[in-house]
């Protein structure tokens, strides 16, 4: 029993087990956010596809479809478009957000903001427009409404 | 056909028996194969041309980073599945690949559980796990989109395959585990500042910054370390080579 061979069922697995593990492991999301750090200088379209810490400076656009991170004492001239984003450092250009936009006590923003959801604590600056978007199910109700009225008008 | 790449350090005798007991399991196993002995003096790709040539459909790199980095960063074109058998210190490739070190590693290899997985690109050669520029005042652009420039001068580590981390302190676990099947190398950048009468670099917060192309440019010649060979350049075009080796993994691989 000592001199026993490993056994060839070892060999044999591979087929079997081969595709529960890569159905299981393509769910698993393992991308590495990007980081400005503190003393960099960042120039031109900043674009990533993951999610976006700034800590130092950009010029020029910032661009993502998931989360921005500006921390305090980031500076940032430049038209930013992101997901949903966390401002507190300074901002001079548009904001463009999809989803939610948090804006917090130590944030400056020189710019319109156009955003779905905004969150403003208590001492952060805005020097700009504020459009914010309609929930989608009201501008379908309105949508829905304005056409049954126009049905109702060519009836009559 | 089975093509096994012995680094020269094996030789020594305190490896002798993990090397006895590893040729036995695959010997079980009815993988064991050709056994080649690598040295400084030899050429990695011809070997390995000539080994296709002869009927080799898989070649096993046995030894540690060093041989991992030194045998794909010039075998990486070679149309043929690669194995690894992590032996003796300097392994962390293998914890990435899911591998275990010595004896069962062989078991992994046995399976044949392959992947495909991507290859960084420096001027006209490729690296596979790391590549290291050494504090200098350089310029850095991403893609061709943006530059990153910093007052001080800037330390470059490109991962592809090795894990890595810059501790702020000696209690710092923080690790990124970068992931060689995303498509994308992760550069990490830090500034660095000479402090002190014998000129000791103080660096400052890291930045991260995923890419598929990257140059790297200078007035002054700057010094690179890429899967552990150093040269001197003053522009570096760092590209990604997507799924370019076809690789054995473990079920406990970190991608």
């Amino acid at each position: 029993m000592i001199f026993q061979k490993p056994s060839s069922d070892i060999a044999l697995e591979k087929n079997i087990e081969k595709e529960p593990i890569n159905s299981s492991q393509s769910s698993v999301d393992d991308s590495v956010d990007t980081v400005v750090g503190p003393s960099v200088n960042v120039e031109g379209d900043f674009s990533s596809a993951g999610n976006i810490i700034i800590k130092g400076s950009v010029s020029g656009s910032v661009n993502t479809s998931k989360h921005l991170l500006a921390e305090e004492g980031s500076k940032i001239m430049a038209n930013i478009q992101a997901g949903s984003a966390t401002i507190s450092g300074m901002v001079k250009g548009s904001v463009k957000v999809k989803d939610t936009l948090i804006i917090t006590s130590t944030a400056k923003i020189l710019g319109d903001i156009r955003v779905k959801t905004l969150q403003v604590d208590a001492g952060a600056v805005i020097q700009g427009k504020i459009i914010m978007s309609m929930p989608s199910e009201l501008t379908e109700k309105s949508t829905s409404s304005r056409s049954s009225f126009k049905k109702r008008e060519k009836k009559i | 056909m089975y093509v096994y790449l012995y680094d020269n350090f094996l030789s020594n005798k305190k490896f002798d028996a993990i090397i006895k007991s590893m040729e036995v399991r695959l010997t079980d196993y009815g993988i064991a194969g050709k056994i080649l002995r690598l040295n400084n003096f030899i050429d990695v790709k011809p070997l390995i041309d000539d080994e296709i040539k002869r009927g080799a459909t898989t070649i096993v790199i046995v030894g540690n980073d060093k041989t991992f980095g030194n045998v794909l960063s010039r075998s990486a074109t070679c149309k043929v599945t690669f194995g690894f058998l992590p032996v003796g210190p300097g392994n962390t490739i293998s914890d990435v690949l899911g591998i275990p070190i010595n004896l069962e590693s062989c078991d992994v290899l046995s399976r044949r559980l392959r992947e495909r997985l991507d290859v960084g690109w420096v001027n006209n050669r490729y690296f596979v796990s790391q590549l290291h520029v050494l504090p200098s005042k350089i310029e850095v652009e991403y893609d061709e989109k943006f530059r990153v420039k910093s007052k001080n001068e800037l330390e470059i580590v490109v991962c592809n395959l090795q894990p890595f981390f810059w501790k702020t302190d000696k209690k710092d676990r923080n690790q990124v585990q970068v992931n060689p099947k995303d498509g994308k190398l992760e550069a990490f950048l830090r500034p660095a500042k000479k402090k002190g009468w014998f000129g000791k670099y103080v660096y400052e917060q890291a930045s991260v910054f995923p890419f598929e192309e990257m140059i790297i440019r200078s007035d002054k010649a700057f010094e690179i370390e890429a899967d552990g060979k150093k040269t001197k350049e003053k522009k570096i075009k760092i590209k990604l080579a997507p799924s370019r080796i076809d690789m054995i993994v473990g079920r406990e691989r970190k991608f």
